[in-house]
This record gives C-alpha cells, sequence and structure tokens, in this order.
C-alpha cells in the first residue's frame, strides 16, 4: 500500500510537470507561429490596401484589400452592443444583488445562467429567426444588418455583466454594505454612494470581459448580416465586415498567399486586442479582491 | 483679411476647383459616369464564382462614388436565388441558369454575363493530369479510393465535393457525374475559394471548382485529353460548362441597373477577362 | 453648503420630501426589475423563437425525418442524427483529453506556487481565456492540419482528431481556473493539517484538496462539456465537415453547430432549414441540461 502511494505521489509530479509542460509548448507553437507570419505582415498595406490612409478614413474610399473596413465594423458592434446590453446587464445585476426577494432572485438567476448557457450560434439563429418572423409580420423590410447583430451580441454578454456586477456588489464586506444604511441613506442612495464605487472594479472588469467578448465572437455575427466585401458601415441597416469573421473567411478562401498573409495579420492585431482587454479585466478583479481581502468570491463562469 | 490672406484663400479654393472639376471631368466619357449622380446601396450575394468580378467592380464604383455602398457577399446559387428572391439582397449571383419554377415563384429576370467552365483539381504534385468521365464517377462515387488505380501513386484519395446550394457543384453533377452518387465521406466545403485551398494543400486531394478560379497553386485535371481552359469550354470542345447570371427580382432599380450595365460594359469586360472568365459577347 | 444626504440635513425633513424619495425609490426599483425582467425574458423568446420554427416539423409530421442517419438534401434524406454524435463525440473526447490535462496543471500550480514558474504558468492560463476561438481554429487550420495529414499519411487532416486537439486547448482554461479557484477556497485548517502532519504538496494535493473538491472538479467537467459542445467555430474550420458518423480520429465529422452555421449560409431549401432549427432545440437542451446539472450540483454544498 506504502509502495502504490508513494508511486502514485511521485508519478502524478511527473504528470503535472508533463501537464505543464505540454500546455506551454502548445501554447508556444501556437503563439511563435502566429506571431512570426502574423509580424511579417503589420504594415499599413494591411489595413488601407493600396489606397492612402488619409483619402480611405475621410474620403470614403474603398480599401481594397486592406482590413480597415473589418476592424471599422468590430468597433461598431462593440460599441452598439455595449450601449444595448450595459443598461440592462448593470440593471439586472444591481436588482438581483439588492433588490430582489429570494424566490424572483432564484428564478432570475436560473434565467440568466440558462442565457450564459446558450451557445453563441444559437444567438445567431435567433437574430436570423427574428428577421424571418419580422418580414412576415410588422416589417417586411427588415433584412440582417449591423443592428441586429449588435441585439444578438448585446444578449450574448448580458450574462457576463449581470454575473459580474451581482457578484461584486454581493461579494462586498456587510460593515460597508449596510453603513449608509444605518446612516440614514435609501438603498438607491446607498448604491450609488457607496455601494458601486466600492464594486467599480469589480463591475469595470465585467464591462471588459463583455467587450472582448463581443469583439471576438463569429458565430453570432456569420447568421446576422457580417459578409466578406463591404465598405465601412454608414447606418444601421448596412451590412458590414468585421475581423473574426475576416480571418475565418480568408482561412478558407484566400485566393492569393498576400491575402493569407493579410489574414496573419488581422488574426495578431485581434488577438492582441482581446488579449489586452482579457488581460486588463483580470488585472482589475485581482486589485479589486485584494483591495477588500475578500477571498470568497467565486467567479460564477 | 489682408491681401496675403484672401491670396492664399483664392488659390485654395482654386485648387479644390481644378481637382473636382478634373475628377468630375475625368470619368465624364467613362462608364463611371452614371455613378456620379447616383447614391444608395447594393447587396450582392450568391454564387462563389462571382465574387473576384463583383468585388472588383465594386471597388471600382465606390472609388468613383464613395456615396455609394456595395457589399457582395457568397453562399453558392441557391442562396442566391432565394435571398433575391425574398427581397434580402439587390442582385443574385448564380453559376447555373435558372429554373423555371424559380423564375415563376419569385419574377426573376436573369443577366448573363461570362461563361465558366468546371474542371476536375488536383494538387499540382499530383502525377495524374488526365482522367475520363467514368473515371471521375467512379471516384467520386467512392469505388476508386486509390490514386493509383488511375496511374498515380499508391496513396488513398480524398475527396471533396460542394455544398448543396452551390451552382457549382450542380453543373459539375449533371454534366459530368451524369447525375451519379456523390459519396458520403467526402469533404464538404462551402465555395469555390475554399475548393481551391482545400485542394491545393493537400497532396492526394480531388476536388472540382470554376476554371476561373483555376492558378498555379491546383491543377486542372484533363478531361479525356481535352484541357479545361476557357477557349475550349467557349467552343464547346471542353463540355462541362455553365454561365455565370445575376439575377434580380423584377425590373432592377436605377442604382443596380447602372450596375449591371457597368459589368456588361467595356470596363465590366476587362474585369471579368483579368480574373480568368470569357466575357459574353 | 456641505453636500450630505439629504437626510442628514439640519431642517426638519417634510413629510413631502419623504413622500418624493420614497416615489423616487419605487420608480428606480421599477425600472431595474424591468431590466431584470428584460434579460429573463431574452431566454424565453430565444426557445419561443426557437420551438416556432420547429413546429411545421412536428405538424407536418416530419420529425422522424430529421431523427435519421442520413443527411443527402438532393436525395431528400435530412437526418440530422449524425451531427447529434459528432457533437457529442467531439466534446467527450476533448473533455477526456483536457481533464487530466487540467487536473495536472492544478497540480503544477499547487506544488510551485511560491516559486515564479509556477505563477507565470498560471498567469499563462489565464491569457489564454483572452485567445478568440476563431485564432484557435485559424492557426490550427495553417498548423496542426498539415502536420496531422503528414504524419499520419491518412485523410486530409481536417479530422475528428484536429478538431479535438484545439477544442481541448480551448477548454483548458476553464477547467483549469475553476479547478484553481476550488483549491483556493479550501478550509485553512485542513492545509494546516496537512502540513502538520507533513504532507508533501502534492500529497496534500492529491489526497486531501483534491477530493475534497470533488464537487468542483464535476462541476469542471461539466462546464467544460457545455462550452465544447456550444463551440461553433473549432469544428467548423476543422472537423472536415462530413455528415457521417466517424470510423476513425482521422476521419471527417460534423457537429449540430457547424451544421447550423454550414446550411444557413449556403442552404436553401425549405426542409433544410427546418432541420437546423431543431438542431438548434437540441443544442437548447443540451445546454439546458448543462445548466441544470451545475445547479443540482451546486444546491447541497451551499
Amino acid at each position: 500500500m506504502d509502495e502504490m502511494h508513494r508511486f502514485l505521489d511521485h508519478g502524478f509530479i511527473w504528470f503535472s510537470w508533463l501537464a505543464a509542460l505540454l500546455t506551454l509548448g502548445a501554447l508556444g507553437l501556437f503563439l511563435g507561429f502566429l506571431g512570426v507570419n502574423g509580424l511579417a505582415a503589420l504594415n499599413l498595406g494591411l489595413f488601407f490596401g493600396e489606397a492612402s490612409p488619409w483619402q480611405v478614413i475621410m474620403g470614403g474610399q474603398p480599401a481594397g484589400e486592406g482590413i480597415w473596413p473589418a476592424c471599422v465594423g468590430t468597433v461598431y458592434l462593440v460599441v452598439l452592443s455595449s450601449l444595448l446590453a450595459l443598461p440592462l446587464g448593470i440593471g439586472s445585476g444591481v436588482y438581483l444583488a439588492q433588490y430582489a426577494s429570494p424566490a424572483p432572485k432564484r428564478l432570475f438567476g436560473f434565467a440568466v445562467d440558462l442565457l450564459a448557457g446558450i451557445p453563441s450560434i444559437l444567438m445567431g439563429l435567433f437574430g436570423f429567426a427574428l428577421i424571418l418572423f419580422l418580414r412576415k409580420t410588422l416589417f417586411p423590410q427588415a433584412n440582417t444588418c449591423l443592428l441586429l447583430s449588435a441585439v444578438c451580441l448585446a444578449l450574448l454578454v448580458l450574462p457576463y455583466l449581470i454575473l459580474t456586477t451581482q457578484s461584486s456588489l454581493e461579494g462586498l464586506p456587510a460593515p460597508i454594505k449596510v453603513a449608509g444604511l444605518s446612516l440614514g441613506f435609501t438603498p438607491w442612495q446607498n448604491l450609488v454612494h457607496i455601494l458601486l464605487p466600492a464594486a467599480s472594479r469589480g463591475i469595470l472588469s465585467g464591462i471588459i470581459l463583455a467587450v472582448g467578448r463581443a469583439a471576438e465572437d463569429t458565430a453570432v455575427i456569420l447568421l446576422t448580416g457580417v459578409v466578406a466585401n463591404a465598405g465601412t458601415p454608414q447606418s444601421l441597416t448596412d451590412k458590414y465586415a468585421a475581423l473574426p469573421f475576416h480571418i475565418f473567411y480568408l482561412a478558407a478562401e484566400h485566393r492569393t498567399t498576400g491575402e493569407l498573409a493579410q489574414a496573419y495579420g488581422a488574426a495578431l492585431i485581434l488577438l492582441l486586442l482581446t488579449g489586452t482587454l482579457y488581460a486588463i479585466a483580470y488585472w482589475l478583479h485581482a486589485t479589486l479582491v485584494n483591495k477588500w481581502e475578500q477571498k470568497n468570491i467565486m467567479l460564477r463562469r | 483679411m489682408n491681401i496675403f490672406k484672401k491670396a492664399k484663400v483664392f488659390m485654395f479654393l482654386m485648387i479644390i476647383t481644378v481637382i473636382f472639376a478634373t475628377t468630375a471631368l475625368g470619368t465624364q466619357g467613362s462608364p463611371l459616369a452614371p455613378f456620379q449622380a447616383l447614391e444608395g446601396k447594393i447587396d450582392i450575394a450568391g454564387g462563389t464564382a462571382h465574387i473576384p468580378v463583383m468585388k472588383d467592380a465594386a471597388e471600382a464604383v465606390m472609388k468613383a462614388n464613395p456615396k455609394i455602398r456595395i457589399t457582395v457577399a457568397g453562399g453558392g446559387s441557391g442562396v442566391g436565388v432565394q435571398k433575391v428572391g425574398e427581397g434580402l439582397v439587390d442582385i443574385g449571383n448564380t453559376g447555373r441558369a435558372l429554373k423555371p419554377q424559380e423564375v415563376e415563384k419569385y419574377g426573376l429576370k436573369t443577366f448573363p454575363f461570362a461563361i465558366d467552365g468546371v474542371a476536375l483539381a488536383v494538387h499540382p504534385a499530383n502525377p495524374v493530369s488526365s482522367l475520363s468521365p467514368k473515371q471521375a464517377q467512379e471516384i467520386f462515387a467512392g469505388k476508386i479510393t486509390n490514386w493509383k488505380d488511375v496511374g498515380g501513386k499508391d496513396a488513398p484519395i480524398n475527396l471533396f465535393s460542394r455544398d448543396e446550394a452551390s451552382g457549382t457543384r450542380e453543373v459539375f453533377w449533371k454534366k459530368l457525374l451524369q447525375k451519379g452518387p456523390v459519396a458520403e465521406k467526402a469533404n464538404i466545403v462551402p465555395s469555390n475559394g475554399a475548393m481551391k485551398v482545400a485542394v491545393a494543400q493537400d497532396p492526394n486531394a480531388i476536388g472540382y471548382l470554376g476554371i476561373g478560379h483555376v492558378d498555379k497553386s491546383v491543377k486542372a485535371v484533363k478531361l479525356d485529353g481535352v484541357e479545361p481552359t476557357q477557349e475550349n469550354a467557349k467552343t464547346g470542345k471542353y463540355p462541362v460548362v455553365r454561365q455565370l447570371y445575376m439575377n434580380t427580382k423584377g425590373e432592377p432599380q436605377p442604382l443596380v441597373k447602372a450596375f449591371i450595365v457597368y459589368i456588361l460594359s467595356p470596363a465590366g469586360t476587362q474585369i471579368i477577362q483579368k480574373h480568368g472568365y470569357i466575357p459574353l459577347q | 453648503m456641505m453636500k450630505t444626504g439629504p437626510f442628514l440635513s439640519r431642517e426638519k425633513i417634510s413629510s413631502r420630501q419623504l413622500r418624493r424619495a420614497s416615489r423616487q425609490e419605487a420608480l428606480i426599483r421599477g425600472l431595474l426589475f424591468g431590466a431584470t425582467l428584460i434579460s429573463g425574458l431574452a431566454v424565453g423568446a430565444i426557445l419561443g423563437f426557437l420551438a416556432y420554427f420547429s413546429l411545421p416539423l412536428v405538424f407536418q409530421g416530419q420529425a422522424g425525418q430529421i431523427l435519421d442517419w442520413r443527411w443527402r438534401p438532393f436525395q431528400g434524406d435530412f437526418g440530422i442524427l449524425p451531427m447529434i454524435v459528432g457533437s457529442l463525440l467531439l466534446a467527450f473526447s476533448a473533455l477526456l483529453l483536457a481533464y487530466p490535462l487540467g487536473v495536472g496543471l492544478c497540480g503544477f500550480v499547487f506544488s510551485q506556487r511560491q516559486k515564479p514558474w509556477g505563477r507565470l504558468v498560471l498567469l499563462a492560463v489565464r491569457l489564454m481565456t483572452g485567445v478568440p476561438t476563431v485564432v484557435y481554429g485559424f492557426v490550427s487550420v495553417f498548423l496542426l492540419v498539415p502536420l496531422i495529414r503528414t504524419w499520419f499519411a491518412q485523410g486530409t487532416g481536417f479530422s475528428w482528431l484536429a478538431a479535438t486537439l484545439t477544442l481541448s486547448l480551448l477548454i483548458l482554461p476553464t477547467i483549469v481556473l475553476l479547478t484553481w479557484a476550488q483549491l483556493e477556497h479550501t478550509a485553512i485548517e485542513l492545509r494546516l493539517a496537512a502540513a502538520a502532519l507533513g504532507f508533501t504538496p502534492s500529497q496534500e494535493l492529491l489526497w486531501i484538496l483534491l477530493p475534497q473538491a470533488s464537487r468542483g472538479l464535476l462541476a469542471a467537467v461539466i462546464l467544460g462539456f457545455g462550452r465544447a459542445v456550444g463551440d461553433t467555430l473549432v469544428a467548423l474550420m476543422l472537423a472536415g465537415n462530413a455528415p457521417q458518423i466517424p470510423d476513425s480520429p482521422l476521419d471527417a465529422l460534423r457537429t449540430l453547430t457547424s451544421h447550423i452555421a454550414l446550411v444557413l449560409a449556403t442552404d436553401s431549401t425549405s426542409l433544410a432549414y427546418q432541420s437546423v432549427f431543431a438542431s438548434g432545440l437540441i443544442l437548447f437542451g443540451l445546454a439546458a441540461a448543462v445548466n441544470l446539472a451545475l445547479r443540482w450540483l451546486k444546491s447541497p454544498a451551499w
């Protein structure tokens, strides 16, 4: 028995080292491959093709083979979906943390968990179905577009916002939560003046997570209006291009090595974008934890 | 303002006017002139063989008049028909002729603009350069599974085929496979471009794509000794041909009509030829 | 005037002020409830649409056609069973690879947590969550697929194996971070007791912490499974998309998620559309099952 235990102990140590080396190796291989090929493609031509940057940005000239329209499309998507999701998400999180009585809290908590678990392609399918439905009933002119994608993306990131807001607020130390109330603040004043500022880092990290998720998602926009060739979107009902889809499209259908190099460049840029966002979100959340010495904050997802 | 400032403003205005005049005049006689007066957007979807031509044409138009917005998507001929029929896009491209029931159901108008052939394609390093139609049928049915049975290396054949909406697929299936079966284990790729990438990367692959998409990265296979070139497609020597069509629902809007006219104009013909297709006379 | 809360002023509070404040409170409470209601209804709306568009299947009695083994729209076969099997196969195999690796990684980080490389590995795993799925797929297409093709000299490289390897890399951070969170929160008394008894870190991990966190470990499995089954891009770009049940890891397969993407992007017959909504319903069911499993796990412990 003793022998077996010792064998398992040593075996586990070896195994854990192996696991770490394998994972780091695979990760390094991936990132190195992408970095080497991507860096080689990083130049102004990547974004603007053969047109001059000024002409493209100010004059509305098409960017040819450049990925500028895709970058702009991604930015618009992120901004729009955040505008939609932030009030809903933070509002819901606040309600669930502060105002809800146990029964609605459990019910809505379940709904939010369910929403969080829905695969992104189903969000896209929902958007597509919504358009089909609207065309038959209220809006015969309805079409897949930027607005639809933003709505579906907002639904996708809503759970992140709700859950992080809720857990940040609930994770505050009890003395903080009641101090204001004991001084005569109403619950809302307590929230605005004390609780939200205190939980701000956690909430902010949730916002950044949501932004990062919206920027990288491909499955939703695939079904709700993204196309491979478009200029910068001029209105909410336009079709548009976006970085993740552009990468996907070029991976499958690049016609020249130049286009493939462009795909590497775009992938590198997207990676840098989301990587930075997640790093900031993590740093914010970590400093929040340190700030309140709350080792009991459990990330629900 | 003192005299120097006035002079500077005057010079500035003159330069601006000259620039505008030359750009406007510059496009006066050109095929892009009609677009100056128009604005709006055109959404194009459907056949993937058309995409290179559509893309270049769109870029030229958007350059001439930045107020016009043109988007191009793929999806295959079936999707093109459905989307333009349902009013989701303005132009639906197909790589095959419209079926009578499609025309009737949606009220579509069709505008052919180029001839394209569909060629069998293999990896450039594959020693096989010619196949008979019967061999092709048996390969795609899954009956021949090794390259050595058709004169190549001893290696398994990796089948690639297109999705169900593809006009390229339909033409290939009707005219080359003679409506024969396609093996279930065939890998499915969603467009001509994707087929090209797939075959170019796999030494044992076989697939099919529009001749306009063939380049140095893949090898087009001769059919019974006939080289699959656009010339042979035009004369009929190479039998697996189809026309490329643009389709609209009813009479096209002015902007859409201008775009179609542009594609059929000499400038459009140049673009078509540049991408390896044969323009219709 | 010093800015204080309204109830800290020196004047007496009028009853009008009180009423206004409580109306304000009620309004805000109502608004926030509205926000929550919308969020909650979203789930219902999604389920509703999926069901609504799958209904014609049931009414026209074609539900049986969908539950078939062959997907060949041109020949009138619309069976999605191969896709269901494909989803499950891929998710389980990815989990089979990622879970031991994840636990091993946790062990490494735990036993080396005082050393810089232990913390570095944890940081690396945390940053892995920031890599977009499309980038994982993209790099795998050009790095992994050719490798598999040349190494095994069989198949096209676009296979069950390629998708599994990439998917495991994708869900690894989920498993590691969740398990690590469990370990971090174990009662300090247990750790002190283990130290007092002379356990080495790995012994402490193996014999005390991991068994104690078994519920959390199970949660990590379920969550990882949910993530794997819901992923679209990795399967779409790497698994070959042949609508069949693979005979070997080097064969192609198609999952429910990539099926939905492929059909909507490229298909046009109405029965195909309905099969897509049926696939969506099944996926929703899987996600809901994952959720219920997690809830059941959490409740006794809490």
